[in-house]
């Protein structure tokens, strides 16, 4: 029982970590990386509230009538989740890129301009 | 007729953005301007109509024909547009043709994808107003956080717009992550994602994960809204982006973060909620009293002139949010009126420092002391912008404010009335002052701070002798947008009906799910305004006094030296704005720690 928690707590604790390397982060590089990691928790969550135990793919061409199946809706959650994010990585990488070049460092520490 | 429109304001600027990303460089620079600016006249045309459908009940377009039979449950993805969605969807199509319009002189190459940028932010934006499903609205909240992000990031020649744009989408990001995991929770609990059908299964049931659900996507949503602890973003970004696109984010973006608040407690929480309507209207009225002081004595202490319509837009984000926090009908009317006439206001004034960019390539108030000498036309706007954001008659911000006083008097908040004048005094003064130095040259050049060094390469390349009209054109029609709406016939009667619909949780999911019409008829009376206009004619009085006594300062003497200190800001409170992604988000988890911890203490 206390088992099919387990997958939450992961999620919790993927989530957490995430924020901790984002907050400390030296280098913009492993910041974008940390906010990835952080995503994976809202992957872990979501498939833990789509999963059934016992249940198989839920496509129902060639399963009999009445076959448990895992929820397919939360999979295209995950699926437009994963999309959205993925462009928002490439731009936070291509943002790292750039201002390497015009500023020559990756240092959130040395990049600050804009303060106060 | 008006329903099978709904989906248009999104699909033709989503199919001219992909057209004009393609082509851009093949039909050149000119005819991607066109082609913009007319997908955004048709834009503001359409969502006028579907404004106008609306007067009378929401209307609901269901994607492929997906609506729920009879006793069933709702499956489909629906866009449900009430006249809250429909207006708000009208502000963003008037602000991106403003912008558009405003950027003919400027970005002479089209290598940046500015133009289609543009259409899909004002796309998704339409998209996000209109939609009636929890998911949908968390794809729009991404698209428009996206676009957002590219544009405001657009000048990758300078290191200033990429720290920026980096504070903005990392904040931001984060935020979308915890509306994911809300909306997930809500779907484990309820197995929908239509709000209608989320707010019908949940009934009055409020246990610790509804809470949970409820906490992740409100600081999501507030973090887009740049309400503190969630704000340290709204400026990096408002201060290097583009003066077209800055119209954008703090006339509409930022105000549609509240929205989403409103619209999610009023279609799903508000009756699990319902017991504890009074605490939740202490925390989010603590909040955004917190996020007005803080905005507005920021907002003074700022010299870089976009950084300080920057902070300006986080203390009036404040305002806003005491209209959503009260929880009741007449504080939402009064929350819609001020979103639109503070867009159309503050998107005026973000023009107005285009031109002043433009004019003189310099963007602090200290370099450009007494430069705008003879510009009398830009400095009126500038002027009665700064008297739109006193709320002043015949500015339409003095409709929002009243009814939403009004509503703060009735559930005995009556301090809520001294915020408003806090705000609207030091975000008023601090515009005044920046006019009466820049375009009179009064007084002492301003003391300088370091973001007000920043260089700003200047978004145009020809002649600078004089402002083009395309610049001068938009800015002017924005502000005096602002007038326009308070002697539109109807608009206090319309926002009230249409708040009471708003916030009728029951009536909205039977329009939804059975197609039922309940139509209900509040007579709204003729509101006496006399009280509010007392109150905001002082607050512009006592902006005017507080603008002269600083620029005056030294002749004035030792009585006005707190113009100084309140012009050098507080140092504690400019430390924490620290320009580091890592800091911001770790304010982030502090103030989703500590909203959390209130709902513990008072909900549980």
């Amino acid at each position: 029982m206390m088992l099919a928690y387990l997958p939450y707590a992961v999620a919790a604790w993927v989530f957490l970590w995430g924020l901790y390397g984002i907050v400390t982060s030296k280098n913009l590089v492993h910041q974008v990386v940390c906010v990835a990691i952080l995503q994976t928790s809202t992957y872990v969550l979501l498939l833990a509230i789509g999963y059934k135990v016992g249940g198989t793919a839920p496509v129902f061409a060639d399963i009999p009538v009445g076959t448990s199946v895992v929820d397919p809706l939360v999979q295209a959650l995950m699926l437009t989740d994963i999309v959205v994010e993925a462009a928002v990585m490439a731009l936070l990488l291509s943002m790292v890129v750039k201002a390497n070049e015009l500023a020559g460092t990756v240092d959130p520490e040395e990049l600050r301009f804009l303060m106060g | 007729m008006t329903t099978a429109l709904i989906p248009l304001p999104i699909a033709i600027p989503l199919i001219v953005a992909a057209f004009l990303a393609f082509a851009g460089k093949g039909i050149g620079r000119r005819a991607c301007d066109l082609l913009a600016i007319a997908t955004a006249a048709a834009n503001l045309w359409m969502t006028a109509i579907i404004l106008h459908g609306t007067w009378s009940q929401p209307q609901v377009y269901w994607f492929g024909n997906w609506w729920p039979r009879s006793g069933g449950v709702a499956l489909g993805i629906s866009f449900v547009v009430d006249t809250f969605g429909a207006a708000l969807a009208l502000l963003v199509a008037v602000l991106t043709l403003a912008g558009l319009i405003f950027s003919w002189k400027i970005f002479e190459d089209t290598e940046n994808h500015f133009q289609p940028l543009m259409l899909i932010f004002m796309a998704a934006m339409c998209g996000f107003s209109y939609t009636g499903d929890l998911f949908n609205l968390f794809v729009f909240f991404e698209l428009m956080s996206v676009s957002a992000f590219a544009l405001c990031g657009l000048k990758t020649l300078e290191p200033a717009p990429l720290q920026g744009a980096f504070n903005f989408a990392i904040v931001n990001t984060v935020g979308a992550f915890m509306i994911v995991m809300g909306i997930g929770m809500l779907y484990a609990r309820t197995g929908a994602l239509n709000f209608a059908q989320v707010g019908r299964s949940l009934g009055t049931h409020a246990d610790a994960l509804v809470l949970l659900a409820f906490l992740l996507i409100v600081v999501g949503y507030l973090a887009k809204a740049a309400i503190v602890p969630f704000h340290f973003w709204l400026a990096d970004a408002h201060a290097v982006a583009p003066s077209p696109v800055c119209v954008l984010f703090s006339g509409v973006m930022v105000e549609l973060g509240i929205y989403a608040v409103a619209r999610i407690y009023w279609t799903i929480f508000a009756g699990s909620l319902a017991g504890h309507a009074h605490e939740l209207r202490m925390i989010f009225t603590i909040m955004a009293s917190i996020t007005a002081v803080v905005g507005a004595v920021m907002c003074y202490a700022e010299h870089h002139l976009k950084r300080l319509l920057a902070f300006s837009t986080i203390a009036h984000s404040g305002l806003m949010l005491v209209g959503v926090g009260l929880l009741s009908p007449g504080a939402l009317a009064g929350f819609v009126l001020y979103v639109l006439s503070h867009g159309v206001i503050k998107g005026g004034l973000f023009l107005c420092a285009g031109i002043v960019l433009h004019r003189f390539q310099k963007i602090g108030e200290d370099h450009l002391h007494g430069c705008g000498r003879g510009m009398w036309y830009t400095a009126a706007l500038f002027i009665l912008g700064a008297w739109g954001l006193a709320g002043a008659p015949p500015f339409a911000t003095l409709l929002g404010e009243h009814f939403v006083s009004h509503s703060a008097e009735a559930v005995h908040l009556h301090w809520l009335v001294y915020i408003f004048i806090f705000a609207e005094v030091l975000t008023s003064a601090a515009v005044l002052r920046m006019a009466f130095r820049i375009f009179f040259g009064w007084g002492q050049p301003a003391p300088s701070d370091k973001s007000s060094q920043i260089e700003e390469k200047p978004e145009t390349e020809q002649s600078h002798e004089r402002t083009p009209a395309a610049m001068f054109l938009p800015a002017a029609a924005l502000i005096l947008l602002g007038i326009v709406l308070t002697f539109l016939p109807q608009i206090q009667s319309r926002a009230i009906d249409s708040a009471h619909g708003f916030a009728n949780q029951n009536a909205y999911a039977q329009s939804v799910l059975e197609n039922v019409q309940i139509t209900s008829a509040h007579n709204a009376e003729t509101e006496n305004l006399s009280s509010s206009i007392v109150h905001s004619v002082i607050a512009l009085l006592l902006a005017v006094l507080l603008a002269l006594s600083t620029v005056f300062r030294d002749k004035l003497g030792r009585a006005v030296n707190f113009t100084r200190s309140l012009e050098l800001g507080s140092s504690w409170l400019r430390r924490a704005h620290s320009g580091h992604p890592g800091d911001y988000v770790a304010w982030m988890s502090f103030g989703t720690a500590i909203v959390g911890l209130a709902f513990l203490w008072w909900l549980h």
